[in-house]
């Protein structure tokens, strides 16, 4: 009987699947511009949906097509959405690639194609970098930490914990280590044997265990000042600090001000820097996708030091990031805004 | 006049063969694959079935199609292997580790290849030497081998090992479509024939079906499943590379799930977890590709990926109630 039923499965496909691939067409003609988005896709965070929905209605407003796909957090994924946006007779991409791991084939398939490529906050040297100035960021969130741990504890912490995000790379050393630099700004004598890290991943839940360990592994340790790659990985420690019911001497200061607003902000969340990361668009939009869809010619700059679009960071602490609406607001509100407005401009309650 | 004893009766028009077709191990599964092509081809128009879009579901599912085929071994011979998955992924940071140290890709491509064998050959000592329970011993595994990828990729995460040259031997296409997926379908085919025309197919299904019988018989159970397991490692070993080349790179996310996604379409194709025996690999590839054609319709209609998982949950409870319709346990 499976003798036969291989024959027959593969008569039936014979019968169906190839006779109509044959009459297969080719993508259709267009003559609008056309954006592709490929978002994170990180059930984490509600910013990586954000970022594709203002990406999405500015791209309306500019009259052009637009295309979305999740990356879903997975590399493999990310790539077949390179290869699906080639495919689309995409113009330019824009992408949030939470996995870079698989960056370079993307680069790969994108140059081969002909097709410029916008990549958020994580640096690729094929791709044109739009991010926040990570070490500027890094630095004005750990000078607002100090400024805490300096009227809280006259500079005199038990424990400084990094949460750090390894995958990051670079811009890891920077934030992270950019807001160890803050602290020793406003604090210097924290002696060396109180900084610790553990790797947060930079996702509260993945980095819980990791931080619970490091909690565990230092009994004594009452004051406890936090800085980390972001709000999530800051948010691992405090939770942790929370479920062994030590999270009262924990004063966190995060980055990126994803868990800073709204109604459930964390109590020891004391501060963040917000990047307004769903608006990111309006920058990518401005500095290098309108300008090659005008026919411009617009300098690959990957360098994340040097970016094709550099975006402000903005330090608040909790009672100020109060004055900020939520995402869903500051999206309504960005959208209604004049064209190239950024949500630094709309919302920092510290601008520069 | 007729014996009506001699044989059931048939229905009128429809041969012995046609009907096995229509009834057998990978009808369902046959039935679901063209269903999702003709759901593609009128909802998202003539560009489903262009060469391009074959193409690119075609690259994506070269790695579960391969895995899957030797999975699939281990399944018929009665024991299901959960650490492919993790497998894959200390394949792949394996290979490119030894990448980025400067191997040449074929010595670190046999390195890891020979790993991933070891470690299939301690998941056959302890089921087949010591009786473990097959999902508690490859459990383990599951657990282990990610930790051990996890360290290998180190402190960042991942490992970058992006070999041009590798990347367009990978996405070589023959005929518009990728070459790897052809041999990925050719592979199919000879396990296919392997099961089902080979004394060695029917050993192996003997096994998976009732090892007493199979031990009355003259067959050796403990050869037949050490093999079956060696070859799961060596399919998840493969992919493993295969992914690494792909990607041009190895990171912690890189065959995490991987398990979960194969062995739902493999049941979505006909195999059973818990009963060996039962399936056939053009049925597994059959559930992989309709699993990869439901995902590629949401994509190009924009719809969120998460209702794949909806899809792929439904479409497995639908194929178990359809074996137990079809018999169960009785039907092989």
């Amino acid at each position: 009987m499976l003798r036969n039923t291989t024959t027959r499965t593969l008569a039936m496909m014979a019968l169906s699947v190839p006779a109509i691939l044959g009459l297969a067409g080719v993508a259709e003609a267009q003559d609008k511009f056309k954006l592709g988005m490929a978002v994170g896709g990180n059930t984490c965070c509600e910013w990586m949906k954000s970022q594709g929905d203002v990406a999405r209605a500015l791209a309306e407003k500019e009259g052009w097509d637009y295309v979305e796909l999740s990356n879903n957090n997975d590399p493999a994924t990310a790539l077949k959405n390179a290869q699906i946006f080639v495919q689309e007779g995409v113009d330019a991409v824009i992408q949030f690639n939470g996995q870079p791991s698989s960056n370079p084939a993307i680069s790969a398939v994108m140059k081969q194609a002909g097709v410029p490529i916008v990549t958020y906050d994580i640096a690729d040297p094929g791709m044109y970098f739009v991010g926040i100035d990570n070490l500027a960021a890094g630095i004005a969130g750990g000078e607002g930490l100090g400024a805490i741990v300096k009227e809280k504890w006259a500079c005199n912490p038990d424990l400084v914990i990094s949460a750090e995000g390894a995958a990051a790379g670079i811009v890891n050393e920077w934030r992270t280590g950019g807001m160890r630099t803050g602290l020793k700004n406003v604090c210097p004598d924290i002696p060396a044997e109180k900084w610790v890290s553990f790797e947060s991943q930079g996702d509260a839940a993945v980095g819980l265990p990791a931080a619970r360990d490091l909690l565990a592994a230092h009994p004594d340790a009452k004051k406890i000042a936090v800085v980390g790659l972001n709000d999530g990985g800051v948010l691992a420690l405090i939770n942790a600090a929370e479920q062994l019911g030590r999270a009262d001497e924990v004063i966190g200061w995060g980055q990126d001000g994803a868990f800073i607003t709204g109604d459930n902000v964390n109590p020891h969340l004391a501060g963040s820097v917000f990047y307004f990361l769903e608006g990111y668009a309006v920058y990518a939009i401005k500095d290098v996708i309108k300008p090659i869809a005008e026919g411009k010619e617009v300098p690959l700059k990957a360098d994340a030091g040097d970016p094709a679009s550099k975006v402000q960071p903005c330090p608040v602490t909790a009672e100020q990031a109060k004055a900020v609406p939520d995402m869903a607001e500051r999206v309504k509100q960005l959208l209604a805004a004049p064209a190239g407005t950024t949500e630094y401009e709309l919302f920092c309650p510290n601008k520069g | 006049m007729t014996d009506v004893t001699a044989a059931p009766a048939r229905r009128p028009g429809l041969s012995e063969d046609w009907r096995a077709a229509l009834t057998g191990s990978v009808a369902s599964i046959t039935l679901t694959f063209i269903v999702v092509v003709a759901i593609g081809w009128f909802w998202v128009g003539p560009k489903f079935l262009s060469f391009g879009n074959i193409s690119i579901i075609g690259t994506f599912v070269i790695v579960p199609l391969i895995v899957g085929a030797f999975a699939g071994f281990a399944l018929l011979s009665g024991v299901v292997d959960l650490s492919i998955g993790s497998m894959v992924g200390f394949s792949s940071a394996l290979f490119a580790l030894l990448l980025s140290l400067g191997w040449d890709p074929a010595s670190a491509g046999a390195v890891t290849l020979l790993a991933c064998l070891c470690f299939g050959g301690i998941n056959a000592i302890a089921i087949v030497g010591f009786g473990a329970e097959p999902i508690a011993a490859t459990l383990g595994m599951l657990v282990a081998l990610r930790g051990i990828a996890w360290v290998l990729l180190g402190s960042q995460g991942s490992i970058f090992a992006f070999n041009l040259d590798m990347f367009n031997l990978v996405s070589t296409t023959v005929g518009g479509l990728p070459l790897f997926f052809l041999l990925a379908i050719a592979l199919t085919l000879v396990a296919a024939l392997v099961v089902t025309k080979t004394r060695v197919g029917r050993h192996i299904r003997a096994v998976g079906g009732d090892d007493k019988a199979a031990a009355r018989a003259g067959i050796s159970v403990k050869k037949v499943r050490v093999a079956a397991l060696l070859l799961s490692a060596f399919g998840a070993g493969l992919g493993g590379i295969v992914y690494a080349a792909q990607l041009g790179s190895a990171a912690r996310a890189t065959g995490f799930g991987l398990e979960f996604q194969v062995y739902a379409a493999l049941m979505i194709g006909g195999y059973s977890i818990l009963r060996g025996g039962v399936g056939n690999p053009i049925g597994g590839a059959l559930g992989l590709l309709a699993v990869a054609g439901v995902s590629n319709i949401l994509d190009l209609k924009a719809i969120s990926p998460y209702f794949v998982n909806i899809i792929v949950g439904l479409l497995l409870l639908a194929a178990v109630l359809l074996d137990r319709i079809r018999g169960g346990d009785a039907y092989e």
